[in-house]
Parts: structure tokens; sequence; C-alpha cells
């Protein structure tokens, strides 16, 4: 309690005025009590929660206000403004979504909304956080875990007081990779409020910040003088002048007098320049081949500010509405409109490259892409091809625009970035150049190739060039299990498999869902050759989108979904074949197994397995009890896939327990 | 002896909840929910169930309703019901519930009509399950509180 009292003196205001802040440097005051009395609201429309919450928030000492619809509840906000410090909001609601309603509060209140769900994918996860939710909790939500949300409101004022602080201070680039993970620390969150106080001076608290939770960063005077709004032109103004000093000796005092824009402070430039270089960073992040994990999650959470693509910076940035599209377009024509002496085609600028995530050294070809308008397309492109329910990487994709797949086909996506790449490269390798030269003379790794772009979860994630119809249709996840923690990094993700992947050496290294809570393993078809798993043979045959994925289902090798006992002894049943099946039959959904309540990550995988199985046959059935099932054989294995899969025999007790209840 | 029954009660309610933590029909969630119960909401833990059966009746009958529906195809918005029902089951640890809820979510996310019909009875079933020894486990607390009322002072509900 001591580390709190003492960030509560640092920051001190009256309990009143919760919201307000001093301007006299990182000082967001707060009461003694703090937290006390933080004044929350609450959206949901299912009751129970909704009085759940209420009780425990008022356990927490907060004064809580509910609401059960959502716009109820942006009413109440808009009446009363000021009078809220955070929204706690369901993600889904009957008569508005939820990250809509983020968005609005967001852009007309700028208050902290966590999010909250019953879903806990990942995908889901993600969703929220591109929409720039503080925090996003999964139901059921403890109590602890409200304890922490002040966190969100003191960090939201401390940024924007720190910005107008120090906005003039950003030379250092390199203090940007360091982030201050205690303060994002939920866990250990009195330390971090308090160190990220008493470290207020330092900027890479604040790009950290910023970076990894802000998505809807605020512009720092956004509290005392009207926003500015970034326009192309004055985007184009403040590109040019940045360009003509250098990136690392573009200082928002020089940049303003170079920009001579009338009405604009310098915090202003200041705060738009260290967007600018965080952007540019990310961008820089994409060449990174060997600090990535191989699990998707990892990425995630750890590349979340280094996103390879740009895309995903643009929508940040976009999504905070910083800046407009249609000012990255003009960021983009802006660089790459600028004739260069040096125009080089990606390949011949190594130099460009640059593996370190540091700064803005270099920008790989294809994320040269990452600018504006190309990306968004992208983005549509590859969302079409990531229908919702593909696991994990629905947001993934998407937020991320192309993944190049490696070496292989690449995807549709990542052929409209290569459209850019000749050009944009060139303007961006320019840029870059600029800075590196003055930054750095070093390292440069060569230029991947194209295709290859961003090698970190190349061999894991596969994107289909073709069109998402297989995905819809296939689309469908055996739940594992709530519980399930996918920490597994061997998982395969088999949203990315398009049937007509017949060729495409889609390497599906790894697909690790670090939350992945339910799997669905579907109707993907294609070939897949999937590491480490041998590769198998397609059966062309299989017209059927699900067949298809049985075929590949097979190649996962992982198999069974040890859950179920009965499934075991279908192996046997295991069709590849397209003959019956395949065809329309909906996939027979192993998920009754309300028996399993626990399943390890890659069992994922093992659902669609035993999912595949029971479509080939309409005769096969699951029966709740588990004893009758029936199995036609017919099965054709394609290597592997058997079962040689450490079948997960662990069965949680609650089989029995069930049975025992229906037998009652 | 009012004494003596109170504790039998209380005896026969602890079985009960063992029996169902052990069955895995509650989980921790449920003595969470527990705790939330003190002076200033006497009846809380109650008060949230009922509205938890009352919503999830509501839930059921409309998930009865979509599935029966010969033309069904909204899987989208049986999905959404179901995210509530998964929602509110595992806030008040209804463990068992929630797990049908899972599968039940899968299967209609694959558009499996007959997995889902299959998955609502086998939902319904667990409901009516939990609702049963929760009503059972609530009356003995009444009868306890009555009978612990006559003698002692009102006892909070500890476990």
């Amino acid at each position: 309690m001591a580390a709190f009292q003492r960030v509560a003196s640092s920051l001190s205001t009256s309990a009143s005025s919760y919201g307000s802040c001093k301007d006299a440097g990182a000082d967001v005051t707060v009461s003694d009590q703090f937290p006390a009395g933080l004044r929350v609201l609450v959206v949901d429309d299912d009751i129970t929660c909704l009085r759940l919450l209420e009780k425990m928030l008022c356990r927490c000492l907060y004064h809580v206000t509910t609401c059960s619809q959502a716009t109820a509840a942006l009413k109440l906000l808009r009446e009363r403004k000021g009078y809220f410090d955070v929204v706690l909001s369901d993600v889904h609601m009957p008569d508005m979504d939820g990250f809509k309603l983020l968005e609005l509060v967001g852009l007309e209140m700028d208050l902290p909304v966590i999010m909250m769900s019953a879903d806990g994918r990942t995908s889901a996860v993600m969703r929220g956080i591109r929409h720039g939710a503080c925090d996003y909790l999964i139901k059921p939500i403890r109590e602890e875990e409200l304890k922490n949300i002040w966190q969100h409101v003191i960090r939201k004022k401390w940024n924007e007081n720190k910005e107008q602080e120090h906005s003039g201070s950003f030379e250092d680039n390199d203090c940007y990779k360091q982030g201050n993970d205690d303060i994002e620390n939920a866990s250990s969150v009195n330390e971090g409020g308090e160190e990220g106080v008493l470290k207020g001076q330092k900027k890479r608290n604040i790009a950290k910040e910023e970076d990894d939770n802000e998505l809807e960063n605020d512009d720092p005077s956004a509290s005392k003088k009207p926003r500015v709004v970034w326009s192309v032109e004055l985007h184009q103004q403040f590109v040019s002048a940045v360009n003509q000093l250098g990136i690392d000796k573009a200082v928002p005092k020089r940049i303003l007098e170079l920009m001579n824009v009338p009405g604009l402070t310098r915090e202003n430039v200041a705060s738009h320049l260290q967007k600018f270089r965080l952007y540019l960073k990310r961008l820089s992040g994409v060449a990174q081949q060997g600090g990535i994990s191989n699990t998707f999650c990892g990425l995630m959470d750890s590349n979340v500010k280094v996103n390879p693509f740009g895309r995903f910076d643009i929508q940040t940035l976009d999504a905070s509405g910083q800046i407009p599209p249609q000012t990255l377009a003009a960021l983009h024509a802006e660089l790459f409109g600028r004739p260069t002496g040096s125009l080089v085609t990606a390949v011949d600028q190594p130099a460009l490259l640059q593996a370190s995530m540091q700064g803005p050294k270099c920008i790989p070809v294809e994320h040269g892409v990452a600018f504006g308008q190309p990306l968004v397309k992208c983005q549509s492109n590859i969302s079409k091809h990531f229908p919702r329910n593909v696991i994990s990487f629905e947001d993934v994709a998407s937020g991320f625009g192309a993944w190049p797949s490696n070496s292989n086909g690449t995807v549709g996506p990542s052929s409209n970035l290569g459209g850019m790449n000749g050009q944009n490269s060139n303007m961006l390798m320019d840029i870059l150049q600029q800075q590196k030269q003055q930054q750095q003379s070093q390292q440069q790794s060569p230029l991947p190739e194209p295709s290859r772009s961003i090698n970190v979860q190349p061999s894991c994630l596969v994107v289909p060039s073709q069109s998402s119809a297989t995905f819809q249709a296939g689309n469908s996840h055996a739940s594992v299990d709530h519980n399930c923690s996918y920490n597994r990094s061997a998982m395969i993700d088999y949203s990315l498999l398009s049937p007509q992947l017949n060729n495409s050496s889609l390497n599906i290294g790894q697909i690790s869902n670090g939350d992945l809570k339910t799997t669905s393993v579907s109707g993907y078809s294609g070939s897949v050759s999937i590491s480490p798993l041998s590769p198998c043979s397609v059966n062309p045959d299989n017209t059927s989108q699900q067949g298809r994925s049985s075929t590949m289902a097979i190649q996962v090798g992982r198999q069974l979904p040890g859950f179920v006992p009965n499934i075991s002894n279908f192996q046997g049943s295991y069709s590849a074949k397209s003959s019956e099946v395949l065809d329309q039959r909906p996939l027979r959904n192993l998920g009754f197994t309300g028996e399993c309540t626990s399943i390890p990550s890659w069992l994922a995988v093992d659902e669609f397995e035993s999912t595949m199985r029971n479509l080939d046959h309409e005769k096969f059935y699951m029966d709740i009890s588990g004893n009758k099932v029936k199995q036609e054989p017919s099965i054709e294995f394609v290597d592997n896939a058997r079962v040689g899969i450490p079948i997960l025999q662990q069965l949680p007790p609650s089989p029995s327990d069930l049975m025992s209840v229906c037998t009652e | 002896m009012l004494g003596w029954g109170v504790d039998r009660l209380r005896a026969d309610m602890s079985r009960l909840l063992a029996i169902l933590f052990h069955q895995g029909v509650l989980d921790e969630q449920f003595l969470q929910l527990q705790q939330l119960q003190d002076e200033s909401s006497p009846n809380f833990v109650s008060e949230v169930v009922n509205i938890y059966f009352h919503e999830s009746e509501k839930l059921l009958r409309n998930l009865r309703g979509l599935l029966l529906d010969r033309e069904f195809s909204d899987y989208k918005k049986m999905g959404i019901h179901l995210n509530q029902f998964m929602g509110s089951s595992s806030s008040i640890g209804a463990n068992r519930v929630r797990n049908v809820c899972v599968a039940f979510r899968a299967a209609s996310e694959q558009n499996n009509r007959a997995g889902c019909l299959r998955a609502l009875e086998l939902l319904e079933h667990e409901y009516c399950y939990l609702k049963n020894k929760l009503h059972e486990l609530f009356q003995m607390e009444q009868q306890r509180v009555l009978a612990a009322g006559a003698r002692y002072p009102l006892q909070q509900q500890q476990h």
C-alpha cells in the first residue's frame, strides 16, 4: 500500500474532479483514497453479469452505474460528460456492437473502455485490441481483475500529460524499443504506476505505453485545446519537413519552423512526430526475422508494436483517428513521389533491411507497402479470406494485412503488395536510407525475397490465395474447451487452407493460439504440407471442403481428441474420401462433448479430426453416453494422420459424470 | 433442538455443495459469488441465481425456437444467444452448463443442425439438473436461516 500511496500522492487530484489533470508535469492527481471513488459505467445486456459486476465493483469501492443497453449508456455518457472515468462494456449486445460503442466513446469522450466477453478466443481478443480497447476481460470476471481497472485511467491521463510536457525531446530513437514493462504489467500495477510516474521524463514510457496500450491515444493537446486534425496537406508538410531535417535530426521545434503553419504548436508537432516514429519503427520491425516467436500469440504480444505490417499500424493509427487513410496515402505519395536519386530495387537495397527492431532503419520491401490505401485494399482482401470464424487468424490476418506466405503462393494480398513493392520500396528506401545513414552504418541484412517477407511466422501462417468461399463454407469450429490453454506452439492454422491449394506449399508450421479456447477445425481443404508432419497427399477427388480438410487434418497428426473416449474408437472411421460425406454433411460435432472439460490446446486439431470422422457418416453417432457410436469403415488415412498422434487421454472426469447424470 | 437442526442443515448443504463441485456442476466462480454476499446484500446469491434462471430460460426458449424452426439458418443469432448463456453461466460458476455451451457453439459454427439439437438437449438437461440442485441448496439455506434465526443471529453463508 505504501507504493500505492506514493503514487496516489504524486498524482493528486480531488476525488470529485477525477478527470481533470494538472498541466504541471506528470502530475495527474488523484485523491488519497484512490482508486476508491472511481466512477465506472458498466454496460452489459446480460443482467446476471451486470448484477455481479455491480456488486464486485462496489466491493472495490468504485462508484458504479449500470446500463443494460448500449444506446442508453451512450446517452448517459453524452449527457454527463466528464462524469465517468472508465467504461466497461460487453462485446455482444443486441442494440449496438460493443466495439462500436468503444469507438464512439473513444472519439467523443475519450474515456478508457474495457471490453468484456465470454468469448476468450484469441481472435476475439485481437479484435478488441484492434478497436482500441484498453483491456479485454474474459468472463467469468473475477473481482481481482476489476480492482485493477483504475490503471487504465491513470495511464491514459498520465500519457496525455507526459506528451504535453516532454514533447520536445524526441531525439533518441533507441529508447523507443525499451518499453516500460512495468507499467503495463497488470500484476504489478502499483509498482508500475509508480515507476511510470517517477520516470516521467522518459519518452520510452510513453512510446511503449502508447504502443501497447493506447491504440486510441489521443492528441495530448486535446484536453486543453481543440484537437489538431492532421489533414493530408498538413501531414505532407510535416513529412517533407522531417525529410528535410532527417528523421533523427527532426525535432519538433525545427519541424514547426519548417512547416510554418500558423496555429500549430510545438506540442502538436511533437506528438505527431512521436507517432510517426512509432509508425516507422513498426515498419522496420517487419524485417525482424529471428526475434519473433513461433507462436502467433507470441507474435501478437511481443510484436504488437513492431508489427511487420504497416497495415496494422495504419489501422491502429486510423483507429486512433490520428492519421486518416488519406493522410497516409498522402504520406506514401509524398514519400514515394519524391524523385529519388537512389532508386534501387528492393533487392539492391540490402542495407535497408534490418532485422533489428530499433528505430526506423529499414523497411522491407514488401512492407514498404504498408501505407495507406493499398493496404486498405489488401486488408479487405484478407478479410475476405479470413472469415470470422477462422481460428485466431481472422483478426490477425486482417489486422496484419498480408502475411506473405513463405516462398510459395503468395497470398492474394501480398500480391497486391507486391505490386507496390517496387515503387514503394524505392521511395521508402530512400527515406530510410537517410535515416539509416545518419544513424548507423552497418548491419544490413540482405533483403529477403519479397515472398519471404516475414519469416516470422511464415512457416506458421499460410495465407491462401484463393477466395474465401471455402472458408465460409467450411468454417467449423470444434470447440475444444473453454478452459484449454493453448499455449502450444505446435498448432496448425487450418484457417489458412483453401481448397484449391493443392499445389501451394503452405507450410503450416505452427499455429499457436495462445488462448484459443475453442478452436475450430473445419472443412479446410487443400493440400497443406504441415511441418513437422510429413506431407500428405491431397485427395484430388475431395470435392467438398470437408473432405479435404479431413485430409488435412490427418496430416496434422495430432489428432484424436482424447476427450471423447469413443472417438478413439473411431479412428478407423476417418475417411478421407470424398465419396460420401463430404458434401454437405454438416460437420458432426464432436462438440457435444460437453464432456470435455479440459482439452489441451493441440486437441484443437483433434477436434477437427474427429469432426471429420463424423463427417463421413451420418450414421456416425456420438451418443452422449458415449456408448453407441457407429462407424463406417472405408477410411483412408493418408500417412501419418493416424493416431500415432499422442492422443490425449486426459479425459476429465466429467464425461463419466455427465453420463451418470444422463442416466439418472 | 434448533441448534442441532442448524448444524445438520449446514452439514447437508456442505455435502451437497461438495458433490456439486465434485461433479463439476459448479466451480470456484460459485465460491466467488458466495463471497459477494454480505450484510449489505444478504440474499445476493439467491438473487443473482434467480436472475440467472430467469434469463437462461428465456435463452433456452429462444434457442429451442430457433432450432425447431424448419427453415432455421441463422446460426449467427444462435451464437449470440449462446455467447450470452456462456457468459452468465460461467459468471455464476455453472461449469457444466458452460461447457455444453462451448460445444454447442462449436456445432453452431459448423452449421451443424443435428449437432446443435443434440447439444441443446444436453444443455437443457444440464440446466435442469443445476436448477434443481440449486433450488435444493436454497431451500436448505432457508430452513437453516429459519432454524438459526429462531435462536441465533442471522449467520452469513460461509464457504
